[in-house]
């Protein structure tokens, strides 16, 4: 790991939460996004020394209205929960027992979480029912982070169910798809905590259902309703990318050995290296912009402006450069559809494409 | 009284101050806005230092509720659930019952104002809005109770939380009046006690909340009258008058004295309480800390 100490330098380690985490799963492919935050740099900080700030984070009132609806689910002993728990999961009226971790100061929040959890997996029905706000923690690429799902509920049936409580409207059965899918992906980053912690007291891990609890609010009103989600696809594609992410070695094998991405912050923390230098170090590290960048990524500004002035297809979406396969620019792609270029070894294929489109296009304009 | 009475004396200090400076520069308008409002000012304060001994500010019905305090309207609100409730809910009752004009907001303070008051002459006020006590005989987040119950009843166990929100339905279907607010105050825990609510619309039947959240109550009454019997027992035998009113010594002071007389070793745990810390984790005390203030703005918590 001293690599990677290298690789951030003298700027301390930005701890990892479940949004950053579920960023990674979007986007497996990106080998800069992988060193970044397997060393724990933060993205953030560097994008902005760039010159190339993110519109990120969320808005003041997302928050605050986030919050409120929180605090509207959780009230008078989490009554609303325990409603849609029993219609959903069929929990039994006799459970109900309410432990706010909270109550527990900060720094032994973790401890008490596993003690609290190890109680209820091995007692079964007796011990607890809904758990606020404990702390999990999870292991990426050496570094802990400490996750702080917003409800675990336990069943009598045994399994643990995490809750997931979103400030974003279910109107009519119907809730904006992406908003849904990053919901799935934070679960499973709690989901895949909680298993690992359960796999370390020596309890079996798949007592936690893959099964998330969503809640949102329903239609126009602020009426919360639970639905289940599925997050096995977002377990598989986050175990496998926390792999990869051990097995950084890899990549840094490919890098040169005096390559650092350190800002050199001053004492008042203001970075101090030249942006230019810093932006060179960075090219040095392969990225693989794609659009869905944009609303996952703090370097996505700087990744895109780089993938425009190299002309790549990155710029058109995955689809499109998966189709392009072999074609690096778009000015290579179109070169082969009018003819002006040769297409190398392997290319015939995706020319002869390229050139019917520029036909059949040339015969709709004509 | 006294910090009404306070209160009232900074008030009409200010008003004679700012008679003053409107009376130098001629503001003849806004002088007499002032010396109206003094007047009145005074004579609330004549009302209050004469009259006002018993403790009891006699506020007529229908009346502009300004003269009761905070403290007092939370007091009402929480004599009326009857049981331990979150500031949200005592204002909720304080708006639908009494007329108040109560914000959950206003109440974030409370606790630590009387716990200073207590600090400074224990027992000099009549009643005081405390905390309600964890299983570890620490202050619960966000709950507020009065010092006159029993302290079973502050107590809160596992299942404590689902008790203690049957019996504050149980309480505002018993109080239930005309006023809408009261009845949109009930139907929205009539909805979430099984059997509470006939269907999603129509005003909620105060008879049928009462006996839904009886029955369920029953179910869980005898663990938790156990399980807060125990509490009771043990906050009586450990805890000093102080500590049993606003909670025992936060565990961030007690675990801090232990780090550093220890020097880095594992915190100890609770002074009281069945809960062992398994294995603590190297360092993750420092660390989750650290992640927890890092994560505070995105979060926001309050």
């Amino acid at each position: 790991m001293n690599r990677l100490d290298a690789l951030r330098g003298t700027t301390p380690q930005k701890p990892h939460d479940a949004r950053a985490i579920a960023a990674l799963a979007a986007n497996p492919g990106c080998a800069r996004r992988a060193l970044l935050d397997g060393a724990g740099i933060d993205k953030d900080a560097a994008a902005r020394h760039l010159g190339f700030p993110a519109p990120f984070g969320q808005s003041p009132f997302a928050i605050t209205r986030g919050n409120v609806f929180e605090a509207l689910v959780k009230a008078d002993g989490c009554a609303e929960l325990l409603r849609m728990l029993r219609e959903l999961l069929g929990l039994p009226i006799a459970e109900v027992a309410y432990h706010d971790v909270e109550n527990v100061g900060a720094h032994l929040r973790h401890a008490h979480t596993r003690a609290l959890f190890d109680r209820a997996a091995r007692d079964g029905g007796d011990a607890g029912t809904v758990y606020d706000h404990p702390l999990l923690s999870l292991d990426i690429a050496g570094h802990t982070a400490y996750l702080e799902p917003d409800v675990v509920a336990f069943q009598l049936g045994g399994r643990f169910h995490i809750v997931e409580i979103k400030s974003f409207a279910v109107i009519d059965g119907q809730a904006d798809p992406s908003a849904v899918a990053a919901a799935a992906r934070q679960a499973a980053v709690y989901v895949l905590a909680l298993r690992r912690m359960l796999r370390e007291l020596g309890h079996d891990p798949l007592r936690v259902a893959h099964d998330v609890v969503l809640v949102c609010p329903e239609n126009f009103a602020n009426r919360p309703v639970a639905s289940p989600l599925d997050v096995r696809r977002q377990l598989g594609v986050l175990e496998r990318q926390l792999s990869r992410m051990t097995g950084l070695d890899r990549l840094l094998d490919g890098l040169p050995a005096d390559l650092t991405f350190d800002l050199l912050p001053d004492e008042d923390g203001l970075p101090t290296r030249p942006a230019a230098e810093l932006a060179d170090a960075l090219r040095g590290a392969t990225a693989r912009y794609a659009p869905d960048c944009l609303s996952a990524c703090d370097l996505c500004f700087f990744c895109r402006d780089e993938a425009r002035q190299e002309g790549a297809t990155d710029l058109l979406g995955r689809h499109v450069r998966d189709e392009l396969g072999g074609v690096a620019s778009v000015g290579e792609a179109l070169g082969l559809a009018d003819g002006a270029r040769d297409p190398a070894e392997g290319q015939e294929e995706i020319a002869r494409l390229l050139r019917n489109a520029e036909r059949l296009r040339r015969e709709c304009l004509a | 009284m006294s910090d009404r009475l306070d209160q009232l004396e900074a008030r009409i200090d200010e008003l004679r101050a700012g008679v003053r400076r409107a009376m130098r520069v001629k503001d003849t308008a806004t002088a007499r806005a002032l010396r109206a409002e003094l007047r009145a000012a005074e004579r609330s304060w004549d009302t209050l230092v004469t009259g006002g001994l018993d403790g009891s500010p006699r506020v007529p019905d229908g009346a502009p509720q300004g003269l009761v305090t905070v403290r007092e309207q939370a007091h009402q609100a929480l004599t009326l659930l009857g049981a331990p409730a979150q500031p949200r809910l005592i204002a909720a009752v304080g708006e639908a019952f009494l007329g108040g004009t109560l914000r959950g907001s206003q109440l974030t303070s409370l606790r630590r104002d009387e716990e200073r008051s207590f600090a400074s002459s224990p027992y000099g006020r009549p009643y005081y809005l405390c905390a309600a006590l964890t299983d570890r005989l620490a202050p619960a987040r966000g709950l507020l109770t009065v010092s006159t119950w029993p302290l079973e009843r502050r107590m809160v166990g596992p299942l404590s939380p689902r008790v203690d929100f049957l019996t504050c339905a149980i309480a505002v279907a018993r109080h239930l009046s005309p006023d809408p607010r009261a009845a949109r105050l009930l139907a929205r825990m009539a909805r979430n006690i099984p059997g509470g609510a006939a269907g999603d619309l129509g005003p909620p039947d105060p008879d049928r909340v009462i006996e839904a959240a009886a029955n369920e109550l029953a179910v869980h009454a005898e663990r938790d009258t156990r399980d807060r019997a125990d509490l009771a027992e043990r906050a009586t035998s450990q805890l000093d008058d102080r500590a049993r009113l606003f909670g025992g010594t936060t565990l961030i002071t007690v675990a801090g004295a232990a780090a550093t007389a220890a020097n880095g070793g594992a915190p100890t745990g609770p002074p009281a309480g069945p809960y062992v810390l398994g294995a603590p984790d190297k360092g993750a005390g420092a660390t989750a800390a650290r992640t927890k203030t890092r994560n505070t703005p995105t979060r926001g918590r309050r």
